[in-house]
């Protein structure tokens, strides 16, 4: 067992590796090994990952030996707070959530849960915005989206937060679609096919859209965190999709502000430099800028821009007009299906 | 204002990429992104390939029905956009025997 003066001695070293063993718990999500010395709700790992990140608990003493060495101002009382230290390992923290330290080269993620924060919550900022972090600095590019599986193939929804992303896939799962992943998509490439990976199985959504759409109550649901409605929705097996999936078209969401303009359903083709912009502005964690990530990311997008549809989604804002928006996209995946696409398998054996 | 006598060159830290007919830039140092639409993208491979701005302007002329006139204040404004964005470099002509062929 590490202890605390271990974890202070490595954490002031600027290079947090803990012991081997202390990781007993292994996961697959987002394509990759998730190794915890916690038990988190994700599926074990299935089969191998495309990289791996090292996820371990510390106490708060960690945190404060590593954010003092990197010049770390903790005097603030603000919700979200994010610097990078010295070493090149990303301090984030969420004031009711928790803290993280995710090191350089993204493979470890050291964390500590704050008291009031439910374990539920606090994985959904672990799984999603923490693990963000790791993942671009060991060079994938995540999307700012939120897929469901249609006819063995994904569909992205793109947007920023409270573009109505998990929304609209509650109204696909209510039609017997599949969740692929909620907020943060991690794409690859495989068999000559854009593939997207399959995301922790829960969704966050507003009471009303649970009940609505999956005839889920709010009584016992845990909220994301105490200054949203939100509820963390965990997603049955039949419900969800557990294996890599090829991406067959990308739907930027307009954003709400102008969402109130648009009186009808509206699907847009987009030209490739539209598309090249929209996926732009539609990767996840954009505080990250350095110019290694600048550079990926311009080369992921022009090759996805080449490879996926990518389209302008507007719908007036009313939970009564989803079913209409999601016969929209199933209308428009129809118009621009490949045969020769459709005879390949979308989920990936 | 640049003269027509000169060259330009892709600024460094400056990426371009060509997605479907279109052109995308990003400069690496301002992390400012940029589009140009199938017109603008052949200006800028004319520009950035010649060896003067006055054998792309002459270039550009065989290729779109224009008024020379109009081409050549186009071609002005567009340069003049692309300094101010740091993303081309001016500098001396190439000798006309460098040219590509």
């Amino acid at each position: 067992m590490t202890g605390v003066k271990d974890l202070l001695e490595t954490a002031t070293n600027g290079s947090f590796s803990l012991e081997a063993g202390g990781s007993r718990y292994r996961y697959g999500v987002y394509g990759m090994v998730v190794s915890s010395d916690t038990p988190l709700d994700l599926p074990s790992e299935a089969d191998g990952g495309v990289a791996r990140v090292e996820c371990v608990s510390a106490p708060a003493m960690a945190f404060l030996a590593a954010t003092d060495r990197g010049g770390y101002d903790g005097d603030t009382d603000s919700w979200y707070r994010y610097v990078v230290l010295g070493d090149g390992s990303t301090y984030v923290r969420w004031r009711t959530i928790g803290e993280f330290l995710v090191s350089a080269d993204g493979r470890r993620v050291m964390f500590r849960r704050f008291d009031q924060a439910s374990l539920e919550s606090f994985q959904v900022y672990l799984l999603g915005q923490a693990l963000s972090f790791a993942l671009i600095r060991q060079g994938f590019e995540p999307l700012h989206a939120t897929a469901v599986v249609v006819d063995r193939h994904a569909v992205a929804f793109l947007g920023s937060n409270a573009f109505g992303k998990s929304s609209l896939a509650a109204c696909f799962l209510e039609a017997g679609a599949r969740l692929l992943t909620d907020d943060l998509l991690i794409l690859g490439e495989s068999r000559n096919r854009i593939v997207a990976y399959p995301g922790p199985p829960r969704l966050k959504l507003f009471p009303k859209i649970a009940r609505r759409f999956l005839g889920q109550d709010a009584l016992n649901r845990v909220q994301m965190n105490p200054d949203t409605d939100k509820l963390i929705l965990p997603i049955e097996e039949h419900r969800r999709q557990g294996r890599p999936v090829a991406l067959d078209a990308i739907y930027a969401l307009t954003p709400p502000r102008d969402a109130c303009r648009v009186p009808s359903v509206r699907v847009e083709s987009l030209s490739p430099r539209e598309a090249f912009l929209e996926l732009l502005k539609g990767t996840f964690n954009r505080r990250l800028t350095n110019q290694p990530r600048l550079q990926r990311q311009f080369g992921l997008m022009a090759r996805l821009t080449n490879r996926v549809a990518v389209k302008k989604l507007s719908y007036p804002r009313s939970i009564d007009r989803l079913a209409e928006v999601r016969e929209a996209v199933r209308a428009d995946l129809v118009r621009d299906a490949c045969p020769a696409l459709n005879n390949q398998p979308g989920i990936l054996d | 204002m640049v003269s027509f006598s000169e060259r330009l060159t892709v600024a460094p830290d400056v990426l371009f990429r060509l997605v479907g007919d279109e052109g995308v830039l990003l400069n690496l140092n301002t992390t400012l992104y940029l589009g140009l639409n199938p017109v603008g993208t052949r200006m800028w491979h004319a520009l950035t390939s010649a060896s003067s701005i006055q054998a792309a302007y002459n270039a550009l002329l065989g290729e779109y029905e224009v008024e020379p006139a109009q081409l050549r204040a186009d071609l002005e404004e567009f340069i003049q956009r692309l300094l101010g964005q740091k993303l081309i470099v001016a500098g001396p002509a190439l000798d006309a025997s460098h040219e590509p062929a």
